[in-house]
């Protein structure tokens, strides 16, 4: 539940960082943004993003940080890719998932345990792809501050998964037209940081980016998005 | 959303117990790790044939305090414990996955093995290369590897075990 917490809120931010230029509503209310955000990603076919993630635990002296690529296809296609410290790919569509790891000096395709959770994430994905916004009013208590950032901040209703996460946030432009950040905040004070950087809008992936057999290297994928016009 | 754990847990409860123990035990090279620091690992774990990718984060001190955090791919803490040098085990957080007994009883034993001082002979470890190990108990595995170490004295609160947590 708190993996598909914490994705629906960066699949929120990534189609955030997607939308077009548009200046949100002065004042707005929650709702009004939410609409708002729903309607300016009904138009985008493919978002190109990297990110940084960091694990603040608050015993640990540093955050324990990775980096990584986050593509997503419209209907329902996304890849997340870890990059370092350790390379995985993690794929999937409203129908199947698959996860590969880099290890002994190739990509091995893993036999998955529990594959239903990653695939109710995809789920979740898709719903959200297709801007079906409403459907987090259902689960969450939304909240939204403006000012420099602005800054939606999603309270789960049930107790049990308030008991895992505390409150999700997703720190965007004012104007709606990027996300800065997506962050998972535990009630022991541990939180999940991601930042998003390099964000491409429509860009054209080439053939395989999100294939579950034998995926493309993310580095051709890299190239194609750079290159593109 | 919902699925029983408890068949996979049986086995793996069954599994620790019943290992076969290697001829020799599994000696790690001298001065590998930083007597303090923490230790960033990427873990394959395998048992019934089905692969569980998770992530480490091992502190480790001086007087021997070992405190891991495991979660899974997204920063989802699956397991939480600390070792005390004197072997005590404090779980500090479970999980579904990984329940207070499995990693009372299985984890902590390998956190022991892979990573403890003292070379034991129910630990079937091998090394196939510069940090990674791969501990196989028969019906479960552990593919570790080192990914990132990070020297450095880590608070002493991470060893400390908290109030109100039980042995």
């Amino acid at each position: 539940m708190k993996i598909t917490t914490l994705l629906l809120g960066v699949l929120l931010a990534v189609k955030a960082v997607a939308a077009t230029n548009e200046v949100a509503p002065a004042a707005a209310g929650s709702q009004a943004v939410l609409q708002d955000l729903q309607h300016k990603m009904a138009s985008v076919k493919t978002v190109y993003l990297e990110f940084t993630q960091e694990r603040v635990l608050k015993l640990f002296s540093d955050p324990l940080k990775s980096d990584g690529v986050m593509l997503i296809a419209r209907p329902d296609e996304i890849r997340w890719e870890t990059t370092a410290p350790y390379q995985s790919i993690l794929l999937g569509d409203q129908k199947t998932v698959a996860q590969f790891e880099f290890s002994d000096g190739k990509w091995e395709k893993l036999k998955l345990g529990f594959p239903q959770l990653l695939q109710r994430i995809m789920q979740q994905m898709a719903l959200m792809n297709q801007g079906k916004l409403d459907a987090l009013m259902v689960d969450y208590t939304i909240t939204v501050t403006t000012g420099d950032m602005t800054v939606l901040t999603m309270v789960p209703k049930d107790a049990t998964v308030r008991g895992m996460m505390s409150s999700l946030e997703v720190h965007l432009l004012p104007d709606l037209s990027a996300t800065k950040q997506v962050v998972m905040n535990e009630p022991n004070g541990d939180l999940t940081r991601i930042t998003f950087h390099n964000e491409k809008r429509d860009v054209e992936f080439p053939a395989k980016t999100f294939d579950q057999s034998k995926p493309l290297d993310i580095a051709a994928v890299q190239t194609a998005v750079h290159n593109a016009p | 959303m919902r699925r029983n754990f408890l068949p996979l847990l049986l086995v793996l409860l069954v599994a620790g117990c019943a290992a076969t123990p290697p001829e020799h035990p599994f000696t790690r090279p001298a001065n590998l790790f930083p007597p303090d620091g923490v230790l960033v690992q990427r873990v394959l774990f395998t048992a019934r044939g089905r692969q569980f990718p998770l992530n480490g984060y091992l502190a480790l001190n001086e007087a021997g305090g070992k405190h891991l955090v495991v979660t899974e791919n997204f920063g989802n803490v699956m397991a939480e414990l600390l070792i005390k040098p004197d072997g005590q085990v404090f779980v500090l957080r479970s999980s579904r996955m990984f329940p207070e007994r499995y990693i009372r009883r299985l984890m902590a034993e390998d956190v022991k093995c892979v990573f403890g001082g003292t070379p034991k002979l129910d630990c079937p470890v091998t090394m196939p290369e510069t940090n990674r190990f791969v501990l196989d108990r028969g019906a479960y595995k552990l593919d570790i590897r080192i990914v990132e170490t990070k020297a450095g004295v880590q608070p002493a609160a991470m060893f400390e075990e908290p109030v109100a947590v039980k042995q």
